[in-house]
């Protein structure tokens, strides 16, 4: 399967590339580290307000760290012209973008995996029964951020205020990712029952196959040059 | 050589104008004159004879903006392009207005200016996304590439738009029963033709300044290139001489 070669050849040069340098994810730790810092200080936090509003936290935090992750995914491509020769490797575009989301999705996921202790031991949270459902609501949220994310990513790196306009287009577009996200993750939070919150695990599933099959579409025309 | 649909705009925008402004003041005279007053809001009722048709006509745009922009790629025609980018900006203005009167609405009968209820959020995530687009265009240098990646941001927002709408509105009902809701007032015949009337008017208004601001955006673009051939023209004559 030439196709799969490809995708599998792209998130192998992302994953080394990530492992020699240490780049991004440091740079999405640290920086979402930071968001943490800022929100304890925000919120006059007791334990009761912590359960109403760490959901909400988590997600912000999840959301900023992953720009920053998807604005590096295609920015790095700009030195020695690796963006030209992107466009013009004689295989499908689909194949290309579906690789480089599974290399953020991989970021993004990882990045999530390990600042999640950060929120129990700074929030006190009491999830040990609830990390099977966290895990999925945070799968399911990270492959609809990170296919329109790397969509955007691929075409903003291509026009002048870069930085700015990434965050600017994608974030109305994940509003319903962010609030299923949310909703989700409070539910789990409060230890409700699944069949409580299960229409917002459906909505993000629904969202990742959508927008997954409407971006691999769309990729094309964005890397067209 | 100028394109044939421009020629076509020229001759058909006058109808389109004139039947604008008739359904418009006819719409407005049966609206604010001839109709009673609500019996529960009074003459605060009035406003949604601009309100709504405002609303209709802004989604409506954002509708043939997504059309324009699956053509475009589709074709590439660089008026449809032009047609986009004029329909982009009148859909902004048409969200910002009805906004603006939803909120001038909202204060007299739900004694706030803002809520956020399933639509008024979804229309001020609409108008982020056409803000969006219209940045976007002014950061790209190359035409082609510009009408390019304003259009696959279109069609995304566009598929977006109803999942918007359905988490917004799931988000608000779950926690709370839905308090307003123009849906449950039932709306008689004598509001109705008006409000017809508007809405009819406001989609009319809404196609005559797209095929003004389709004709204006294509013009430049043409004199732009006029002028940048000319000048390619009499740098090389004066090299020659």
């Amino acid at each position: 399967m030439a196709f799969l070669k490809v995708v599998q050849w792209i998130v192998w040069k992302d994953l080394v590339t990530e492992i020699r340098s240490r780049e991004t994810i440091s740079s999405m730790v640290f920086f979402a580290l930071i968001v943490i810092l800022i929100f304890s200080f925000s919120f006059s936090m007791n334990q009761q307000a912590a359960q109403e509003v760490i959901a909400g936290i988590i997600w912000v935090a999840f959301a900023f760290t992953g720009i920053i992750g998807l604005g590096k995914s295609f920015s790095s491509e700009l030195q020695n012209d690796c963006l030209e020769s992107l466009q013009m490797v004689p295989a499908p575009k689909g194949a290309i973008f579906l690789g480089k989301v599974t290399a953020n999705f991989a970021f993004i996921f990882v990045v999530e995996i390990l600042l999640f202790p950060m929120f129990v031991i700074f929030f006190n949270l009491d999830v040990i029964e609830e990390i099977p459902i966290l895990l999925l609501i945070f799968f399911l949220a990270t492959i609809g951020l990170s296919a329109v994310g790397t969509l955007f990513s691929a075409l903003t790196v291509q026009i002048r205020a870069r930085e700015v306009m990434l965050p600017i287009l994608l974030l109305p577009l994940v509003v319903p990712v962010m609030i299923a996200a949310v909703e989700a993750t409070k539910g789990a939070l409060h230890g409700d029952p699944f069949s409580l919150y299960r229409q917002w695990v459906e909505l993000l599933s629904i969202f990742d196959v959508v927008f997954t099959v409407v971006s691999f579409w769309l990729f094309e025309f964005v890397m067209d040059s | 050589m100028i394109h044939k649909a421009i020629r076509r705009i020229q001759r058909l925008k006058g109808w389109f104008g004139g039947g604008a402004a008739l359904c418009i003041f006819a719409g407005l005279y049966l609206g604010l004159i001839d109709s009673p007053p609500d019996y529960y809001q009074g003459e605060v009722v009035r406003i949604m004879y601009v309100h709504v048709p405002l609303a209709h006509t802004a989604l409506f745009a954002y509708t043939v903006l997504f059309g324009g922009s699956v053509w475009y790629l589709w074709k590439r025609d660089p008026i449809v392009d032009n047609m986009c980018h004029a329909c982009a900006a009148l859909s902004a203005i048409f969200t910002a207005l009805a906004l603006a009167t939803g909120m001038i609405w909202g204060k007299p009968t739900w004694n706030t200016w803002w809520t956020w209820d399933a639509r008024l959020t979804s229309f001020i995530v609409l108008l982020l996304i056409l803000i969006g687009y219209l940045m976007l265009r002014t950061f790209i240098d190359d035409p082609e590439k510009e009408a390019r990646y304003a259009a696959v941001l279109a069609i995304l927002g566009f598929v977006d738009l109803p999942i918007i709408h359905f988490s917004v509105e799931w988000w608000r009902t779950l926690h709370q029963p839905q308090s307003f809701s123009i849906r449950g007032v039932s709306i008689s015949s004598g509001l109705l033709v008006p409000l017809f009337c508007m809405s009819v008017g406001m989609s009319l208004l809404f196609s005559y300044m797209l095929m003004v601001r389709t004709q204006l955006l294509y013009l430049t673009h043409l004199l732009h290139a006029k002028k940048g051939r000319l000048l390619s023209q009499f740098h090389l004559s004066k090299a020659d001489s």
